[in-house]
């Protein structure tokens, strides 16, 4: 608490801390850019500069403390002087997935009253412009970041970034304190992030986390004995690639970049996300389980196409690396002798290679979280000596809940939870609840959802089921709805099962069906760009996805899978039977949500014939 | 950092001023004649498609224009200048660029190296400057650089930067070759068959690059292709050949609706069909 007697401390939030940096260190790098084939340096002054301005911008277009303000672009600088920019003047920022399409632009701006929004491109100003504008009464101002395409519109609302920019500079010339004063009133309990919840059933929920929660959050991440360790600083290198909308990668590109002091990298496009990786060989390496399965995958596709000495140089490493893995899984994550020697070994003639090839040479802290990995991905990781864990955390806890300390980790679990959280098993349920700082305040405008959500004491119910291993680390069995009963009475974690057949480089998408069912099934998706290369080199022709899937060798290949996934499972947790789906699941379809999960409801009714085919 | 619009690395043509007018152009091959009085002009910022049945002689236009071929008789102007009896390379530097329908680029190079070559006509250095990367050489490989990035951006070919172009999917090759004709600051822009061969998703991604080609360029494009419903959707103005002979000039709906093009295009007695939407 403040008192009257002294001057109150700034509440140290990202903002404050990235003026703070800009004042101590303003020459060193922050933010990296690759433009026009270039890595271009942005330093922490100009950063600084960037964000106050756009602060001043809001200012100039009467924003006000409260405020939303929505971003819709994939990530770039300017996402975050938005983003933070927008902390700094005390503004609520909405993040909008690039991917989203009208009808959810629509209802997210609708829903958080967005005043202004800031679009990347045509592509993005043309889902806005095609609402009709009285559908949105409260979109006062459409920012255009690209001129292409955009600049010949005839639209009230658009203004281009340089210009809305060029108000900010004029409003910090007239009012250069502005700024320093609505951090100075920044209080605890202002709501500043609104982040939608892509949601598998239901509309979108925003989640308001707070400044409060923000400050919790980026302490807690710095924590000696929190995920990086040593704790992440000033010398450690990050690659933005995540939807930064998704509170997982605000907590490295805002949090960590700013919190720590790293330098946060932007590459040129997700296409060239392997590139950009290989030429900033990134030190912290935060991905989803699809990302480390897809390195994972490119990187057996390009040894099994090597020549064949290089194939036996890899048939040996790679066994030496799942010995390896197989020892440190079984020691929580330590080196045994042997292991140490043979790693050394490794190193030497594989996996330096390897992972230089994949960007992952420098990596000493690398994290799966936002959805469940496979173990057979960790091992391999570990293997080759990218200490990969896994963490868990959700939007409405600001991702903080547990994670595998790397001296300390359990493979199948996503470890103990933070030191300074609290963390319990509901015993009847078996229900995850979690009470800190960082627990949002609920839903916008949600009150009935909020309270299915949060406690009055401060627990937050986090929908996910769970179990204690040894007492400390904490295993996720599934997400409570998600859990099948088949008609035998059996509770079935379906996740875990998918993981296991995702594991192989074939197979991309998995749902087991089964819920009120004799025995269990399995919708299966290949992946196209392995499986395509796989049946190049046996000479099966074959022109589309659905084509592909159609092929008597793929469905061989995938039973092959089916039938080795099947081996590790207990008897009512087989699939006893699969088919291929023939078309790729996509976002925009509505198959899968914007952080690419798949939506189960909409994919049990499309393929309902498919499914009940399996039943006869 | 924001993406630099065409216009701001490569120069503008202002208004609408006829750049290109052929008269009376006439070709044959010993007895075949595959150009017989065609006549057209194509202004700054305008999008004019040649369209016509299998072998109505629109690549012969082309190739007329460009210099391959030599016309029997007839004027080309371009810019005011006489292009019949110029050897193609002069004309390319004239600005007068142009792709192929077959992809004629050099496969066992990268697309980088493609697209620089495209710079070709600009370069002011000697082989000897090059070799001693002198300060002239070091400072207009830099600035050829830069317009071929904006180039790249434009395209979206990132990804492809160092791949040899005869790894790269057709489609891809496909902006490739659009994007060294780009690279040589074309005063008109020749494209045959841009988008055959392509998907849906790719044929749209051609038509969006030809839109904001004229709209941050302000030049002229003469199109040639088969997708109706691309040319109709582009094109100012469209010319109908058949057997090299102009049956039509006008707007996309007045060639449509014109009973001579209707009749070219699908043979006596089907007066009130419509000219297909789709690929032919």
């Amino acid at each position: 608490m403040t008192t009257t007697m002294e001057p109150r401390t700034r509440l140290r939030t990202p903002a404050a801390l990235l003026a703070d940096r800009a004042g101590e260190t303003p020459a060193k790098v922050a933010l990296r850019e690759k433009y026009h084939g270039v890595w271009r340096e942005i330093t922490w002054r100009e950063y600084w500069d960037q964000v106050e301005t756009f602060a001043h911008s809001l200012m100039s277009f009467g924003i006000e403390k409260g405020d939303r303000v929505a971003i819709q672009s994939e990530n770039r600088a300017e996402w975050l002087y938005t983003d933070v920019g927008c902390i700094a003047r005390g503004a609520i920022c909405v993040g909008l997935y690039p991917t989203n399409p009208t009808a959810e632009i629509e209802y997210l701006l609708e829903n958080s009253g967005s005043r202004v929004l800031v679009v990347e491109d045509q592509e993005q100003a043309d889902k806005v412009l095609a609402i009709p504008a009285e559908k949105l009464p409260a979109l006062e101002h459409i920012v255009y970041i690209e001129h292409r395409g955009v600049d010949t519109v005839d639209d009230p609302r658009l203004i281009s970034w340089d210009d809305f920019m060029d108000a900010g500079r004029r409003h910090r010339e007239a009012y250069p304190d502005a700024i320093d004063r609505c951090m100075d009133e920044a209080e605890p309990d202002d709501v500043i992030y609104l982040i939608y919840t892509s949601g598998t059933t239901g509309p979108p929920k925003g989640a308001m986390l707070t400044m409060g929660n923000l400050v919790f959050a980026t302490e807690l991440i710095m924590n000696e004995d929190a995920l990086i360790q040593p704790p992440a600083g000033p010398k450690d290198l990050l690659v933005s690639y995540l939807p930064l909308c998704h509170i997982y990668e605000k907590v490295f590109s805002v949090l960590i970049g700013i919190g720590a002091g790293s330098t946060v990298h932007f590459g040129e496009s997700l296409d060239t996300l392997i590139t950009d990786l290989r030429e900033v060989q990134p030190t912290i390496m935060q991905g989803v389980p699809r990302i480390w399965e897809r390195i994972h995958a490119a990187s057996m596709v390009r040894m099994a196409s090597a020549s064949p000495i290089k194939r036996l140089n890899a048939g040996i490493w790679l066994a030496a690396a799942r010995y390896i893995g197989a020892t440190k899984v079984k020691r929580d994550g330590r080196h045994s002798f042997l292991s140490r020697i043979l790693a050394g070994l490794g190193e030497v003639f594989l996996f330096r290679a390897l992972k230089d090839r994949s960007g992952l040479r420098r990596v000493r802290s690398a994290i799966s979280g936002a959805a469940p990995i496979a173990p057979e991905i960790l091992e391999f990781y570990m293997g080759i000596g990218v200490p990969l864990v896994e963490a868990y955390g959700m939007t409405e806890n600001t991702a903080i809940s547990t994670a595998n300390p790397p001296d300390n980790v359990k493979v199948g679990t996503v470890g103990p939870p933070y030191r300074g959280t609290e963390l319990k098993i509901d015993p009847d349920t078996g229900e995850i609840l979690v009470r800190h700082g960082a627990v949002f305040v609920g839903y916008w405008n949600m009150p009935e959802a909020t309270a299915k959500v949060l406690e009055p004491d401060g627990w937050m119910h986090t929908g996910d089921v769970g179990e204690w291993v040894d007492g400390t680390h904490v295993k996720i069995v599934d997400r409570l709805k998600d859990i099948i009963i088949t008609s035998g009475g059996k509770n079935v974690s379906p996740s875990e099962i998918e993981n296991t057949l995702k594991a192989s480089p074939y197979i991309k998408e998995a749902i087991v069906i089964g819920d009120r069912r004799k025995y269990l099934t399995a919708l299966i998706g290949i992946d196209y760009e392995v499986v395509s290369e796989w049946a190049q080199r046996r000479g099966i022709p074959h022109t589309t996805y659905r084509d592909l899937s159609e092929k008597p060798e793929v469905v061989a290949l995938v039973e092959k899978a089916v039938k080795e996934t099947n081996d590790k499972f207990a008897r009512v947790e087989q699939i006893k039977a699969f088919r291929l789906i023939t078309k790729e699941l996509d976002h925009e379809d509505g198959e899968l949500t914007a952080t690419q999960k798949v939506k189960r409801s909409i994919i049990e009714s499309r393929f309902a014939d498919l499914i009940e085919s399996m039943y006869r | 950092m924001r993406a630099r619009l065409l216009g701001e690395v490569l120069p503008r043509a202002g208004g609408n001023d006829p750049i290109l007018e052929i008269q009376d152009l006439e070709l044959s091959f010993q007895a075949v004649k595959a150009i017989q009085g065609v006549s057209l002009t194509v202004h700054d910022g305008e999008i004019f498609a040649v369209i016509g049945p299998n072998g109505a002689g629109k690549t012969s236009v082309f190739n007329c224009i460009s210099g391959l071929y030599k016309p029997d008789s007839g004027s080309i102007r371009f810019g005011g200048q006489d292009l019949v009896g110029l050897k193609p390379h002069r004309i390319a530097n004239l600005g007068v660029a142009r792709t192929f329908q077959n992809i004629e680029l050099f496969p066992q190079m990268t697309v980088l190296d493609n697209l620089m070559l495209g710079r070709h006509r600009h370069l002011r250095y000697g082989s000897a400057g090059a070799m001693l990367r002198v300060g002239r050489a070091i400072r207009e490989e830099v600035r050829n650089r830069e317009v071929v990035e904006a180039i790249v951006e434009f395209l979206e070919l990132e990804p492809h930067r160092k791949s040899y172009v005869a790894m790269l999917p057709y489609g891809v090759q496909k902006k490739v070759e659009l994007g060294r004709a780009l690279a040589t600051e074309p005063r008109i822009l020749l494209l045959d068959e841009p988008a055959a061969g392509m998907n849906l998703e790719e044929t749209e991604d051609m038509a969006r690059f030809i839109t904001d080609i004229r709209r941050e360029l302000g030049i002229g494009v003469i199109l040639v292709d088969h997708d109706m419903r691309l040319v109709m959707d582009l094109a100012d103005t469209v010319l109908a050949l058949e057997f090299g002979r102009p049956i039509a000039t006008g707007s996309p709906e007045a060639i449509q609706n014109n009973p001579d093009v209707i009749r070219a295009y699908l043979g006596e007695g089907q007066r009130s069909a419509t000219i297909p939407g789709g690929t032919t």
